[in-house]
Order: C-alpha cells, then sequence, then structure tokens
C-alpha cells in the first residue's frame, strides 16, 4: 500500500504543485497574494467542461480555450481591482483584501450561472488508467505530473534566459527602476498575470479531469492549498511552488494512511502556520526579497 | 470623553433611524389565536433556496408547490405558502422564523431544511406557540425541542439499521470499513447509527475513515481500505461524495456492496457515478420504482409540471407534509388557529402519502416504513 | 409600538448588535495596521468555550462569557507572539491558516460535538425573563409579549456592551498605548526606531481583538440555542473583514456602521439574495479601489464637526 500510497501523494500533490505556481508567478511580480486565483481556475475548469460538453470539441481545445478564457479573466482583474491601487499610497494590505473580494464575486458568479452541482466531463479520458506493478495511475495524472514538471523547467529557463523574462524580474525586484530602465511595466504586469491566471485555467481542467469533479466551490479549497504551497515553498519561488506541492499532497495522504483521516485539512494549514514561525522565506525561498 | 460619547449617540440614532424606517415597510399586529372558518391558510416555508444547497429547497419547493396546486384545487382547504430563505444559515434560519411568525402572521411552518437550521429555529416557533414540521431535518433531538416542533422525515437512527442488518444478512458480512464525512452534522449523526448497529450485530469494523463535504479525492482512504480487504464499506455522507467515492472505488478495484444513508438515495447518485453506483444500498421510505398508483400518479404529475425531473425524497417528502397541514387544517376547522393545528397534526395517523404509511408516535417522531433498495443495472430496484 | 418593536426587528436588532462588537475585534487589531483573518476562528473559540461551560458544566452565563473571551485571547497570545514578527501579508495568511485549523480541531473533539455542534443552549433571553421573575418583576409590560421583552432586555445588554467597547476604545486611543498603535499603523519601522516595543504593543492590539471576538462568540452562543461548526467558517471572517472595509477602519464607529449596514442590508433585500455575495465582493474591490479609508474615516468627521461648529458659532 505504502507504493500507491506515495503515488497518490505525488499526483496529489502535483495539483496543488500546478495552482501554486500561479500564485507564485503573480507574488513574483505584483508582490501580493491574488486570493482570487482559486476562482479563475474553477472558471476555467467550467470553461473547458463547457466546451466539451455543448461545444462538443475535443480536450485539447478546451484546455486552450480555458487557458484563453482565465487570462482574460485575470487581466480583467487587473484592470479593475489591482491597477487602481497601485497608483495610490494604499496599505500593503489593500491588494490582498481587494483579490478577496474577487474571490467572493466570482465564487458567487460561477454559483449563480454554474449552479451548486457537481459536474464531470463526459469523456473516457478519465478514466484510462495504467498498472505499473502494484501501483495505479490514470493518465491524466500521468500527464498532470508531466506537467508540472515541465512547467517548472520551461519557466525557470523562460524567467532567467530570455529578455522577456528579464523583464519580468527587473520588474518583480523594483517597479520604478524597471521603469527607468525603459520597460513597459504595464504590459510585463499584463503578461505575468495573463500567463498566471491562463495557467490556471489549463489547471483547473486538468484537476476537473483527473477528479472527475467540477463545480463552484473547488476554487476556495484549492486555492488555500495553493496558498499553503507558497509559504511552503517559499513566495516567488518556482522551484518551491513544484516541491512545495508534492510534499503537500504526500503528508496530506500520509496523515490518511497512517494517521487519522478528519485531521487532513487541518495538515496544510497547520503547515503554513509552523513555517511561517520557523522559517517565514519558506523551504526554498532567501531571505528578504527572494524571488524567482 | 465626550468625542466618544458623541460618536456613540450618533451611531445609535442612526440605527435607530434605520430600523424605524426598515419599520415603516408594513406589518400588522400579529394574530395571536383567533378563530376564522373560511379564508385562505397562510403557511410559511423555510427552505434553503440560494447558495450551496440550494438543489435541496428547490426539490422542496417543487413538491411543495405541486402539493398545494392539488388541494387548493380540491377545494376544502385553501392553502397559500409563504416561502423565506434561509441560505442554509442558522442565523437567516431565525430571521426567516421571526419574519413569518411576526411579519407574515402564518399558521404553521414547514421546514428549514437543515437540522443545525432547526436547531436554531424550532426554539423560536415552539416559544411563538406555532407547529413547525422538518421535511427533512433527520438529526437527533429534533422533536424534543418542544411540543409544536415535528418532522415527517425518516430519521436516520431508524432507516440506516434497516438497510444495514438487511446488507449483513444478505452479503453474510463479518467485516466492514466505515467511511462518513466529518464536517456534516446530518453525515456524522448516519454514521453513528451505522457504527451502533454493526457493534449490535457483532461485525467487526475494520476501518473507519473520514472525509469533508466538497472533497474530491478519496484515493488515500480508499487505498488504505482496499489493502484491508472488507466484505462492504458502509458510507455516510451526501450524494455528491458518495457519488465519487464510488466512482473511485471501482477504479482502484473495491468490487464489494456499499451500503448507504439517505445521502445514496437521489437519482443524483446514479446520474454522477454511473455505472459505479451499481451495487450501492440504501434504506429509504421514498422508491420512486414502487409499484403503487399514489406514487406513480405524483411522479407523473411531477414530471409533467417539472419538465421531465424525477421527484427525489426531498420533494416526496415536502408533498406528504403538505397534504398532512390540508388534512389537519381540515380537521381543525380554522385557518388561523395554531395551537388546533398543532393538535391535529399531533394526531396524524394511518396517513397515506408517496412515502408510504405515516403516522407521529407521542413525541412527535415519524412512524414510518423503509424499503432497502439496491441499485441494479442504473436503476434503484428493492433489495429483496 | 408593534411595528418598531416586532420580534422580527428586534432580532435583527439584536444580530446588528453583535455583528458590531465583532466589528470592534477586528478594529483593535486594524488600529496597528495589523489584518486578521482567523477571528471567526477566536469567535468560535469564545464560543465553544462558553457553550460547554453553560450546558455541560452548569457555570452562569455571566461567567462563562469573559471566560470564553479569556480563553479566545489566550490562544490568540500564543499564535500571535510568533506571527507577529512577520509583516503583514504574513500575519494575515497565518491567521487565516489559524482559522482553519481551529474549524478541523473543532470538528474532531468529542467535547465540541464534532459536526453536532451544541444545541440546547440557554438563551440570554430566558435567563433575563427567569431572573426577572425571581425578583418579582412582571415578565412584560406595556402590552409588549414576554419574548419582546426578553428580546428587548437582551439588546440593552448588547447596548451596554457596546457602548462600553467604544468608550474603552476612545479612552485608549487618547492613551499611550493608542499613540504607540497609531505610530505603528502609520510606519512600522519608524516606530520600532523611535523605541516602541512593536511586537509587545502589536500582541497586546491581537489578543484585545481575540478577546473582544471571543465575547461576541459567546454572546452569539447564547442567542440562538445552537452553534455548529459551519457558524465560523471563512466566509464570516470575510463578513467581518467587509464591517471594517465598508464602514471604515480609522475610527471604532466605523466598523459599527459597517455591521450595521451589512447586517440589515440582507434582509431588506430578501429578493437579491442570489447575488449577496456578489455585491459583497464587488463592494470589497470598489471600497478598496475607491475609498479603501471606508466610509466614516477621521476626516469626514473632522468635516462634519468643523460644519457643525461652524454653526453652532454663528
Amino acid at each position: 500500500m505504502f507504493w500507491q500510497q506515495l503515488v497518490n501523494g505525488l499526483t496529489l500533490g502535483s495539483t496543488y504543485s500546478l495552482v501554486a505556481l500561479g500564485y507564485t508567478l503573480i507574488m513574483g511580480v505584483l508582490n501580493i497574494i491574488n486570493m482570487a486565483h482559486g476562482e479563475i481556475f474553477m472558471i476555467g475548469a467550467f470553461v473547458g467542461l463547457y466546451l466539451v460538453t455543448y461545444l462538443k470539441v475535443n480536450i485539447f481545445v478546451a484546455m486552450a480555450g480555458a487557458m484563453v478564457a482565465s487570462a482574460l479573466l485575470g487581466c480583467l482583474m487587473e484592470v479593475l481591482a489591482l491597477r487602481p491601487l497601485r497608483r495610490k499610497a494604499v496599505s500593503h494590505l489593500a491588494p490582498l483584501i481587494s483579490t478577496i473580494g474577487v474571490s467572493i464575486f466570482l465564487e458567487s458568479l460561477a454559483l449563480n450561472i454554474f449552479g451548486p452541482q457537481s459536474q464531470a466531463f463526459p469523456t473516457e479520458l478519465a478514466t484510462v488508467q495504467m498498472q505499473l506493478g502494484p501501483i495505479r495511475i490514470t493518465l491524466v495524472q500521468i500527464v498532470i505530473l508531466g506537467i508540472s514538471f515541465g512547467l517548472m523547467f520551461v519557466l525557470r529557463f523562460w524567467l532567467a534566459k530570455t529578455r522577456v523574462g528579464k523583464a519580468i524580474r527587473t520588474t518583480a525586484e523594483n517597479i520604478e527602476t524597471a521603469n527607468l530602465l525603459g520597460i513597459n511595466t504595464n504590459k510585463i504586469i499584463f503578461l505575468t498575470v495573463a500567463l498566471a491566471s491562463g495557467l490556471g485555467g489549463i489547471a483547473g481542467v486538468l484537476v476537473g479531469l483527473s477528479f472527475n469533479a467540477v463545480e463552484p466551490t473547488m476554487g476556495l479549497s484549492m486555492g488555500l492549498k495553493g496558498l499553503a504551497v507558497l509559504i511552503l515553498g517559499g513566495m516567488g519561488n518556482i522551484t518551491g511552488a513544484m516541491l512545495g506541492g508534492l510534499i503537500l499532497g504526500i503528508a496530506e495522504v500520509f496523515t490518511v494512511a497512517y494517521g487519522a483521516s478528519s485531521y487532513r485539512d487541518a495538515v496544510a494549514f497547520g503547515m503554513i502556520i509552523l513555517i511561517l514561525f520557523i522559517r517565514p522565506q519558506g523551504l526554498f525561498g532567501k531571505r528578504q526579497g527572494g524571488r524567482f | 470623553m465626550k468625542k466618544g460619547l458623541t460618536k456613540w449617540f450618533t451611531g445609535m440614532v442612526i440605527g435607530a433611524l434605520l430600523l424605524t424606517t426598515a419599520g415603516c415597510g408594513g406589518g400588522s399586529a400579529p394574530a395571536a389565536n383567533s378563530d376564522s372558518k373560511g379564508g385562505t391558510a397562510k403557511i410559511g416555508v423555510i427552505a434553503y433556496m440560494t447558495g450551496g444547497g440550494a438543489a435541496y429547497g428547490q426539490a422542496i419547493k417543487e413538491g411543495l408547490d405541486l402539493a398545494m396546486d392539488e388541494v387548493n384545487a380540491q377545494g376544502k382547504v385553501k392553502i397559500e405558502l409563504v416561502y423565506a430563505d434561509s441560505r442554509g444559515e442558522k442565523t437567516e434560519a431565525i430571521n426567516a422564523a421571526n419574519k413569518l411568525i411576526n411579519k407574515d402572521n402564518v399558521v404553521g411552518i414547514i421546514g428549514p431544511t437543515l437540522s443545525g437550521e432547526m436547531f436554531a429555529a424550532g426554539p423560536i416557533a415552539n416559544q411563538a406557540g406555532i407547529p413547525i414540521m422538518g421535511t427533512s431535518t433527520t438529526a437527533e433531538g429534533i422533536p424534543a425541542l418542544g411540543d409544536f416542533v415535528f418532522r415527517n422525515a425518516l430519521p436516520e437512527f431508524l432507516a440506516v439499521p434497516q438497510a444495514v442488518e438487511k446488507a449483513i444478512s444478505t452479503y453474510n458480512l463479518k467485516k466492514v470499513a466505515v467511511m462518513y464525512s466529518n464536517n456534516n452534522d446530518w453525515a456524522v449523526s448516519g454514521y453513528k447509527t451505522i457504527e451502533s448497529t454493526l457493534k449490535k450485530n457483532g461485525v467487526q469494523i475494520i476501518a473507519t475513515e473520514t472525509f469533508a463535504d466538497k472533497d474530491t479525492d478519496y484515493s488515500a482512504q480508499l487505498t488504505k481500505i482496499a489493502s484491508l480487504k472488507p466484505d462492504a464499506v458502509m458510507v455516510s455522507s451526501l450524494y455528491q461524495e458518495a457519488a465519487l467515492v464510488l466512482k473511485k472505488a471501482r477504479e482502484i478495484g473495491i468490487t464489494v456492496p456499499f451500503v448507504g444513508t439517505n445521502g445514496f438515495n437521489s437519482p443524483e447518485l446514479i446520474k454522477i457515478a454511473g455505472k459505479a453506483a451499481d451495487g450501492a444500498i440504501v434504506a429509504s421510505p421514498w422508491f420512486p420504482g414502487k409499484q403503487d398508483e399514489k406514487v406513480q400518479k405524483f411522479i407523473g404529475d411531477y414530471k409533467a409540471k417539472y419538465n421531465n425531473k424525477v421527484p427525489d425524497q426531498f420533494a416526496a417528502q415536502s408533498y406528504d407534509a403538505l397534504y398532512m397541514f390540508a388534512s389537519a387544517l381540515e380537521k381543525a376547522g380554522s385557518t388561523t388557529d395554531r395551537q388546533k393545528l398543532r393538535d391535529n397534526l399531533a394526531s396524524v395517523k394511518d396517513f397515506q402519502g408517496v412515502t408510504g404509511k405515516f403516522a407521529f408516535d407521542d413525541k412527535r417522531e415519524p412512524v414510518m416504513d423503509a424499503t432497502v433498495l439496491i441499485v441494479k443495472d442504473g436503476q434503484f430496484t428493492e433489495l429483496k | 409600538m408593534d411595528i418598531i418593536l416586532n420580534q422580527y426587528y428586534l432580532q435583527i436588532a439584536v444580530f446588528v448588535l453583535v455583528n458590531a462588537i465583532l466589528g470592534v475585534s477586528i478594529y483593535m487589531t486594524l488600529s496597528t495596521g495589523q489584518l486578521s483573518l482567523g477571528n471567526a476562528g477566536f469567535m468560535s473559540i469564545g464560543a465553544y468555550t462558553c457553550a460547554i461551560l453553560t450546558v455541560k458544566a452548569g457555570f452562569p452565563v455571566y461567567l462563562a462569557i469573559p471566560i470564553g473571551g479569556i480563553a479566545a485571547s489566550f490562544i490568540s497570545v500564543i499564535i500571535g507572539f510568533p506571527a507577529l514578527r512577520l509583516t503583514g501579508i504574513y500575519l494575515a495568511i497565518a491567521t487565516l491558516g489559524f482559522g482553519e485549523v481551529v474549524r478541523v480541531i473543532v470538528l474532531n473533539l468529542k467535547v465540541t460535538n464534532g459536526a453536532l455542534g451544541i444545541s440546547g443552549i440557554p438563551t440570554l433571553g430566558t435567563k433575563i425573563s427567569k431572573m426577572m421573575s425571581s425578583l418579582g418583576l412582571p415578565q412584560s409590560f406595556g402590552g409588549l409579549s414576554a419574548q419582546q421583552t426578553s428580546t428587548l432586555l437582551v439588546l440593552l445588554v448588547l447596548l451596554l456592551t457596546l457602548a462600553f467597547l467604544v468608550f474603552f476604545c476612545t479612552r485608549l486611543n487618547r492613551s499611550r498605548v493608542g499613540r504607540a498603535f497609531a505610530a505603528i499603523k502609520a510606519d512600522e519601522s519608524a516606530a520600532e526606531a523611535m523605541g516602541i516595543n512593536t511586537t509587545f504593543y502589536k500582541l497586546l492590539a491581537f489578543a484585545l481583538g481575540a478577546l473582544i471576538a471571543g465575547i461576541a462568540g459567546g454572546l452569539s452562543a447564547h442567542l440562538t440555542f445552537f452553534i455548529g461548526p459551519k457558524d465560523f467558517a471563512y466566509h464570516r471572517t470575510v463578513e467581518i473583514l467587509l464591517y471594517a472595509v465598508l464602514g471604515g477602519s480609522d475610527l471604532v464607529v466605523g466598523p459599527i456602521i459597517g455591521a450595521l449596514l451589512l447586517t440589515l442590508l440582507p434582509e431588506l433585500l430578501r429578493s437579491a439574495s442570489n447575488y449577496r455575495l456578489m455585491i459583497y465582493g464587488a463592494l470589497l474591490v470598489t471600497m478598496m479601489a475607491f475609498r479603501p479609508q471606508g466610509l466614516i474615516s477621521e476626516e469626514t468627521v473632522r468635516y462634519w464637526k468643523g460644519k457643525l461648529g461652524r454653526r453652532r458659532n454663528q
């Protein structure tokens, strides 16, 4: 059972990593925690679901559609909720509160539009599974694992080596300086938010496929777990988001497997508290101002 | 010192002004126990109409509306339903109860939807001397709240043992695993009943796993359970979680029967779980496949009125509840006497509803039968 | 008379006051610039402690409520001490995590009865009625029913509590402690440099906030016959936050006005209840974008005082 549980933990964890990557990107550049990321993820899942169910497109088109929709949503949020705050001299809590507002708004919107029932992807893709020795794993879970690891490497490379990536890192370091250096920070911010939200949307479709349940409150719980991973791995740290997610997934599953399953939800939050007290910069973060 | 007092005073004045303006919206003095023949009986309904559990409130409303139309058409009693949304929240249920009692002056209340809401609203109705009946509140201790508190929902501690014991005898169960949703009061109640029934019958519980409402990942719990090889798995949760559990269980190769509490008894379970729902067992007074004229007519009328939707247990029980109220109002001979309504409800015996024969015992708990059902080929059939 | 003193409105007024007290609790921590997202957790600690004491141990209500508040405060110190070394966002997340941990613990402890909650809690109303009859006073007068009278008296108790809190906060603001709070809120590093023990004062504000939230929890437990884990979910914390955001976090009267508006609004707009949370969310965003200091801020008060003062001088 140990190996299967380990795989369970890894696959669960990789879903958390996917969500955490979005948090980390926005945290890195805008230095805010986007509490609405979970809801963007959820709406991406619904867009993908409806594309597959009603427009009968295949799953890849649905994922692309979800990515576009979430990216747009993220940009909308940036313009309406976040940009006005950068103009004024507000406390650093203001963006946090504002994104809490966006998250509540989106969750309720989804409840009204899509209804509270859990819906499933009408595709057989979700149930294709493979047996590797004593371990059972589904195709979707392998895809998620692959994508999250892949993204980790791709994003790190992109940010380190490409011009755009460097522009993003500069903006993350200091917006004023970046402006002085001639970087169009507004565009960069748009790009980052769109990218993070788009990733969230794809994550939504994948997770929706993996668990075969898409419903409006999935954003809340996933969002809180993603937040835990963000803290665990270190704010703004991509490797941290990836590995932190896996650690959290394994910890949760092992709590159920070898401990008391009713404390499962407390694991994520207990970890947040523990990390914040012992090592606030996270497992992989650097002290004070460590970004990507 | 003065600044503080001034601020406080201003705050209170604003508050009082707002309250007054809100009050000017109307509302007459509450009619106590005056007698009046004829006229329309106003029955209040507190239901979970918006929010996460709105599906339940919707089903309850559909059952009530259908019954109301039929009763009014029959002409012996005229009923008007006044709905108040409680959003599944205790404080809202209290506000809804107060509004119905004091502003709308209803003669009786049906609802609220959740047991937790009933624990808060029931005492209020009881204190005000107005009968209140839950159609879906199955936690222990509800009628004990007061003489005016009733429920026609078969409580878990009466229904579940029937399913469990039937499964034990049919499948010769020796060791089982139990799962339940531990953040849902109704599911916890159901679990306790499962546990005590199993112990009473000498069946060994080899694993007890929990999850939470809205959970999507059950792989950890089910992998653990699979490794222990139980003869059956008993699940206490709502249909959404139950369906996902069933799906995952079948996926990882658990083929033994699954026994559930009332959460299993919903067409949604089969819709979400598909083939995985086969082999799911539940005891319920509501069985849409029952070859009973009354039941089939109800299903037909419901489908006609609501776009071919099959009524679930919530709709069936609320439908019966309204008929009970109608019959009690008729016997009481008054549309506004709350005490008489209460007395006539308490004396309901041999009521024939779509959920079968019904009576209230002297503690206002329901006396009704349940059928043990099993899902075969995507349909609920009776487990013989 | 009956129109205003209708039991329906009285009950709403009771809820308004409890929410106002909760608003003051978050105001307390906000006055040092700290955002606590765990106030629902402290409220639940206060509520459960209080309910367990009265229902299972037979404590009298007026003792149980303060004990509940102190329990919440005590736990807040344990959490706060390490957490307050961190800056704003970290504290907000840590308190959010704390709130969730409390929720899971409450779900699992036997003494809190898990998801089933604690029911049959004697209400303040019934206690007051009993006390009145034991004192020989009539249970109802002025043509009001017994229920209305007891609710009115409960309202009185809550009003007095709130008034005391407002008084306390205003005095606090004028004292050294209050000035330290304001300094920390304005610029924490500068305050630290000036020799103010920021950790101590932040902890003090945090503990006071938890105390008030715990007391509000204890009070509310005795108003609704029943408490369960669902009453203290994350959404509740967001609601309390909204009181302060909408009403204003500069002055203690801000969250009170916020609580008043946000408790009445759902009742007045029953038809729009589907959209209530959407409105809340939109409100949070708009307030932060256009008026982050809330409806009532210091300059509002100064403005009106100026206007009234000028008229008085004429």
